[in-house]
């Protein structure tokens, strides 16, 4: 332990040296470069050597915050770190000049990188125990910040280096210099970006990256400059304080209270009041740090160990800066990037990080998760064309997608064919011209692996980043070696493995690049157990989400679905099905009546005589958003459907599909303004009575080995 | 003020309504097997609405008579059905155990000893797992058993439902002899009750008689009632051993008409004026001589458990709406009985006099808030009346606050008693049913006496309903035009319609059942492989899967399994 301490303090003599933390990046970039499939195993073997020097260390830092009482927000120091011209240089870091790719990562910044750095100045300033840190953490977490009461929104000046990790909600716009969000560069002059932060995910940070654009200017007209543009956005005269904290190298942005339709509608449910508040473990150990001017546009600024941000491993920051180049040309193919992993390994954030990153172009986004979906409803397939950053969770920024196919469940373990074909048919939408990331299923194992194997084939991958946490890999690991064998569920090696010498060469050229990502982040691996963290949850949230979009977009009364005028129309001119199990057709009514539909096109007519036309089998078919059958007239033979798709796009809509994913409870249990019973409610329910609860699966029952079974 | 559960949490279930349960319910178990399929077709959409979701129970009861169903067709051979038998046994004893299971594997025997479920029955379960098959008649046997047992633990006690006793009767292995013998009691017992009410009826009548000569005798007199005579006497010794014998038939009989509730002749005989004018039904109070006439006969009964008897049975009568003569004298004695129990004894001594004029003495314990919620369930003119008494007796009184909001939704539940200074409500054509008529109610209460004509009140600022101007409609149908699609424009206020529900639709648990319907095939909906377009043309190399030719099949499993499922035989 001693040796390590020592090691720490021996970087810190490097300090001076001008050399970048981010030039770590570059080797990456080069290794990847002259990457060829003979070397693949052997470069693999290099990434795992590397990964476990940050675990290596993580002992020595948690001795070093036991010096000190409370631990310091990477915040305050680590980014002053950064200010004093970073110098940890490891050995076997090459550095070589920044790209123009470098400045747009710098942010790619972390846990470990400011840990490291932390270390560093702690070790600078040995002497200076408590009163200094504390006072630091204070400097680190005081936000100065300007409230105008006239146009409700602030200002906040930020220093190069500072960082805002918080809860809430806001519209941000960047007045001067540049911040960065969850991987992506927002400047000046660029327009408002709406942020979200709910309890759900990990907590968003806006990290001040100075302003890097002095040519022609010096300090003191960049100082100026930024007094005046303070000026320009507040109606009174701004505080002393805030005029003083400004320099040249200060980010200045304007924080916008957000209201939405969707905002609206989620917190008009007692049940999420607090969606965009605090989680219960933020709020256990008092993360809220206190700030009017914040809270006036409903931001929560976190501090202490809640205010972690995004957690980048070492090898995450690599798999997206070598992703970054394969984009930036130096790859001979325009990538298709399959990110996988086991459940809650993070690759929704991975794939928001990295397409977030991206965004200098646009970015097509292949959906294969049924469950947490990124742009769409859950049951969805879908592939989107991106050219919006993603600055909160999935259910804060659905899209309508580019091709859709409704699957109707939130796994594919009913019908893996459907599955594959549903996605076969989207991929035919795919443009070609910009990088495509593919997201897929947390189940990795048994026919779920196959599936990835199938995935890798069918959309000829060019880079695979596979997502691990803990100390052992998830599932095997999906190189392009293993790939050559692999069986998947619909296709096979191409060659029987006996005549391994010839194919070698013939299937390097076309043989994926594989990053592997271990996940360090707190509770990886695990599902959320707190309040909106569960995954069923966070599908109601997406519902709830898509729904809202039925609200107007004027502020006023937030209006239960029921409230809606509904489209009709007659029983025989839509096809209807179901997705998920067999219902006689003749009760076809009663499983529709109030449940969500897949609106989808089938490229035949549907002409019936009378009464209902019921599909025979799931047809894949587009899909071109979601509905609820909100009601049957009997009498008339029609059905009412409110949905929030445009009439001009209903009116192709000829199948209707009932899948699995139910309307979130509270839409049928809340429903104002209703005299009477509600249909499918009740309170008379009793789960006291045997069998009255759902089918429940024990995994892993050990049976007792000493007792002999009981058969 | 109806019965509404305020505090128990809202389940989402596949039924529509109980009546939709109890119909599946009732198919279910009616052994007939064209019922029970129509339960079967109900229970697949059922299915569809719960997905993962659907009780163990509703799971294995359909399968279990779906084996039933398929055993009555006679088309299935023995062994045949013992496979299909077999399997929802198997199935039924492992989910309905499941539950019950902790970290560590525990033998499903002990499991299911603790849900009622026999040894036979797991012994059963484990021949068809690992042993020899069992016979077809073990396989019914057990799908009986189970299937009864369903019945019983999940179907008859959920929802509410109070079955278990229909279950008892409707019980396959009882027989003959022991429902005859059951009927038989149940009709003893009948008769005992029907002798129990004439002897109390003849009773009570020559209590009235005496009490009607001694009030006679009084009227010239014009002196006060004297104690007992001794036919009194005798009379009340008589009605007092009934009392404990067979209370709830004595407070039956004093419930009816022509006893504690007077008919108008006996009123006018008691020199009371019968008509309504003459009451104020706001706030009912007992004809003092009247109350005298019953005095005695209930001073005898006064006992703790009497008296709450009474005021459950006055309150129950209540809430049966009765006619207005009738609520007026329920009420009354309500009120009587509260009065005689009131704290502020002082009060009640000045008004009734002499502590002779009271039922009883002690103060009782009541059961207050059951009370308060009895009398708001039995809403009529006095509820306010009423409930203001109970309030202020409580023991623990409840904050002034809370008692202010009941006794003003109790006023404006029964439009009626606006506090002391404004009897009546501000304007009884204008009856409060919704939040708006209340605000509306209180904007006029507030410029008191100016009586704004309704069509000059402000519209309602905050109205659920979507309203789409003509424009907006036009549009969308216009962008619909072609299709089959278009807005729906009947005049229907749909914010009173809740998800699943239109107007006219029938509360009938059949009402969806499609008649006929037609059945749709797709076909051509699979992507051949080698169709995917290649991205960005530089793949070189033909695609690994079924490209792969002479290999393997031409047509891969799901290609097959496609085609199989887009033939259709007939």
């Amino acid at each position: 332990m001693t040796m390590k301490v020592h090691k720490v303090s021996s970087w810190s003599q490097h300090e001076q040296r001008n050399t970048t933390k981010r030039h770590g990046k570059n080797k990456w970039r080069k290794k990847i470069h002259s990457l060829d499939s003979t070397l693949l195993s052997t470069s693999v073997g290099t990434a795992n050597l590397e990964q476990l020097i940050p675990k290596r260390e993580k002992p020595t830092l948690k001795l070093l915050k036991k010096l000190y009482t409370k631990p310091i927000p990477e915040n305050s120091c680590a980014e002053e770190r950064k200010v004093m011209a970073t110098s940890v240089t490891f050995a076997h870091v090459h550095t070589n000049g920044g790209t123009e790719l470098d400045d747009r990562n710098s942010s790619v910044d972390s846990q470990e990188w400011s840990e490291y750095a932390k270390c560093v100045l702690q070790n600078g300033m040995e002497s200076s125990t408590l009163p200094k840190t504390n006072q630091m953490e204070e400097d680190g977490l005081h936000f100065h910040a300007h409230f105008d009461h006239t146009h409700n929104r602030a200002v906040l000046v930020m220093k190069q280096g500072q960082v805002l990790c918080f809860r809430g909600k806001c519209l941000l716009t960047c007045l001067y210099g540049h911040v960065e969000v969850l991987g992506f560069t927002i400047e000046e002059g660029q327009q408002p970006y709406p942020l979200f932060s709910p309890p759900s995910h990990c907590p968003l940070t806006i990290t001040a990256l100075g302003n890097n654009a002095p040519s022609g200017k010096n300090k003191k007209e960049g100082l100026l400059e930024a007094k005046a543009i303070v000026r320009k956005y507040l109606s009174s005269e701004p505080s002393k304080k805030l005029m003083s904290e400004l320099d040249s190298d200060s980010c200045v942005v304007l924080l916008e209270p957000l209201d939405t339709p969707l905002t609206r509608f989620l917190t008009s449910f007692s049940e999420l009041s607090e969606i965009f508040g605090l989680n219960s473990k933020e709020l256990k150990s008092q993360a809220a740090v206190y700030n009017p001017v914040l809270s006036a546009v409903g931001v929560t600024a976190l501090r202490g160990p809640c205010a972690q941000g995004l957690v980048m491993s070492r090898s995450y920051r690599e798999a997206i800066s070598s992703l970054l180049s394969a984009w930036a040309g130096e790859f001979d193919r325009c990538p298709i990037i399959l990110v996988c992993g086991g459940k809650s390994s993070g690759k929704s954030t991975f794939n928001r990080h990295l397409i977030n990153s991206l965004l200098h172009a646009n970015v097509e986004y292949l959906e294969c998760d049924l469950g947490q979906t990124e742009f769409t409803p859950p049951g969805c397939l879908s592939l989107s064309t991106v050219t919006e950053p993603l600055l909160g969770p999935p259910f804060t920024h659905l899209r309508d997608p580019e091709h859709m196919v409704y699957y109707g469940q939130a796994d594919c373990q009913a019908d893996i064919d459907r599955y594959l074909e549903s996605l076969k048919s989207i991929w035919r939408h795919v443009n070609g011209e910009s990088p495509v990331i593919i997201n897929t299923m947390g189940w990795i194992r048994g026919h779920g692996f196959q599936i990835l194997v199938d995935l890798i084939r069918l959309f000829s991958v060019t880079h695979v980043v596979q997502l691990s946490f803990g100390n052992a890999p998830q599932c095997q690991l999906l190189t392009p070696d293993f790939l050559r064998t692999a069986h998947g569920w619909q296709t096979h090696p191409p060659t029987p493995p006996t005549l391994t010498e010839e194919p070698v060469s013939h299937l390097s050229i076309r043989s994926h690049v594989f990053l592997s990502v271990q996940s360090e982040f707190e509770g990886a691996g695990t599902s959320g157990e707190m309040q909106h963290q569960r995954s069923n949850e966070l599908r109601d949230l997406a519902l709830l989400s898509y729904f809202s979009k039925l609200q107007s977009p004027e502020p006023g009364p937030i209006r239960p679905l029921h409230c809606f005028i509904p489209y009709q129309v007659p029983h025989s001119a839509v096809a209807i099905g179901v997705t998920h199990c067999e219902v006689a057709p003749n009760n076809i009514l009663y499983v529709s009546n109030a449940s969500i539909v897949g609106l989808c096109c089938l490229s035949e007519k549907v002409v019936g005589r009378e009464g209902p036309v019921v599909l025979s089998q799931t047809p894949i078919c587009q899909c071109v958003g979601l509905g609820v059958l909100r009601g049957v007239d009997m009498a008339r033979g029609l059905y009412f459907l409110v949905t929030p798709v445009s009439p001009s796009v209903l009116r192709h809509v000829n199948c209707l599909l009932l899948g699995e994913i139910t309307l979130p409870k509270i839409l049928l249990t809340k429903q104002h303004g209703v005299e009477g019973d509600l249909p499918y409610v009740t309170t008379d329910y009793s789960f006291e009575v045997q069998g009255a609860g759902k089918l429940h699966i024990y995994k892993g029952l050990a049976r007792p080995g000493f007792i002999k079974s009981t058969n | 003020m109806k019965k509404k559960t305020v505090g128990k949490t809202r389940h989402v279930v596949a039924w529509m309504n109980k009546a939709e349960y109890e119909h599946v319910l009732e198919y279910l178990f009616s052994k007939e097997p064209a019922l029970q399929k129509h339960a079967l077709h109900r229970i697949s959409a059922w299915k569809g609405r719960f997905g993962q979701s659907t009780p163990v129970a509703v799971d294995s009861t359909a399968d279990l008579v779906r084996c039933q169903v398929l055993d009555s067709t006679g088309q299935l051979e023995a062994n045949d059905l013992v496979l299909l038998y077999g399997m929802a046994l198997v199935r039924f004893v492992n989910l309905i155990t499941e539950r019950q299971q902790k970290r560590v594997a525990r033998p499903l025997r002990r499991l299911a000893g603790n849900i009622n479920i026999p040894e036979w029955v797991v012994n059963l379960r484990h021949d068809l797992t690992h042993r020899r098959l069992p016979s077809l008649k073990w396989c019914r046997k057990g799908c009986g058993f189970v299937l009864d047992w369903l019945h019983q633990e999940y179907w008859s006690r959920q929802m509410g439902s109070q079955l278990t006793e229909d279950w008892n009767s409707s019980s396959e292995e009882e027989d003959e002899e022991e429902f005859a013998k059951r009927h038989e009691e149940e009709q003893l017992r009948r008769q005992k009750e029907i002798e129990a009410h004439k002897k109390v009826r003849e009773l009570l009548i020559s209590y009235e008689r005496e009490q009607f000569q001694t009030y006679e005798e009084l009227a010239k007199q014009r002196g006060v009632w004297p104690d007992a005579s001794a036919d009194l006497s005798w009379i009340l010794t008589q009605i007092k051993h009934f009392a404990t014998e067979a209370r709830d038939v004595l407070i039956d009989v004093l419930m009816q008409d022509g006893f504690l509730i007077p008919t108008a002749e006996q009123l006018e005989s008691l020199d009371i004026d019968p008509s309504e004018d003459s009451v104020d039904m706001f706030a009912p109070c007992l004809p003092q001589v009247f109350l005298h006439f019953w005095l005695p006969c209930l001073k005898v009964l006064n006992s703790s458990i009497f008296i709450n008897l009474i005021l459950d049975k006055l309150f129950a009568e209540l809430s049966n709406e009765p006619s207005s003569h009738r609520t007026y004298y329920i009420a009354s004695w309500i009120s009587e009985i509260l009065l005689c129990n009131s704290k502020s004894e002082l009060k009640a001594h000045k008004r009734l006099k002499i502590s002779k004029e009271r039922i009883f003495m002690n103060r009782l314990q009541f059961p207050w808030q059951n009370l308060i919620s009895t009398c708001v369930n039995a809403p009529c003119p006095a509820t306010p009346f009423l409930l203001r008494q109970i309030l202020s007796d409580m023991d623990k009184p409840l904050p002034h606050d809370a008692q202010q909001n009941l006794l003003r939704l109790c006023s404006i539940y029964t439009q009626g008693y606006h506090e002391n200074t404004s009897p009546g409500p501000s304007d009884p054509t204008q009856p409060v049913y919704t939040l708006q008529n209340l605000q509306d109610r209180l904007k006029s209460n507030t410029h008191s006496s100016n009586h704004a004509p309704r069509s000059v009140q402000a519209p309602p600022t905050e109205d659920l309903q979507e309203k789409l101007s003509a424009e907006t409609v036009q549009e969308r149908n216009f962008a619909l035009r072609g299709s089959a699609w278009s807005v729906c424009t009947d005049k229907v206020p749909w914010k009173q319609y809740p998800l699943g529900k239109v107007p006219g639709q029938p509360e009938d648990p059949s009402c969806l059942m499609v008649e006929c319907y037609s059945t749709f095939t797709v076909f051509d909906q699979q992507v051949e492989l080698d169709q995917l377009p290649q991205h960005h043309g530089n793949r070189s190399g033909p695609l690994q899967s079924r490209a792969g030719g002479a290999d393997g099949p031409l047509w891969t499993h799901s290609d097959l399994s496609k085609l199989k499922a887009g033939l259709q035989l007939f």
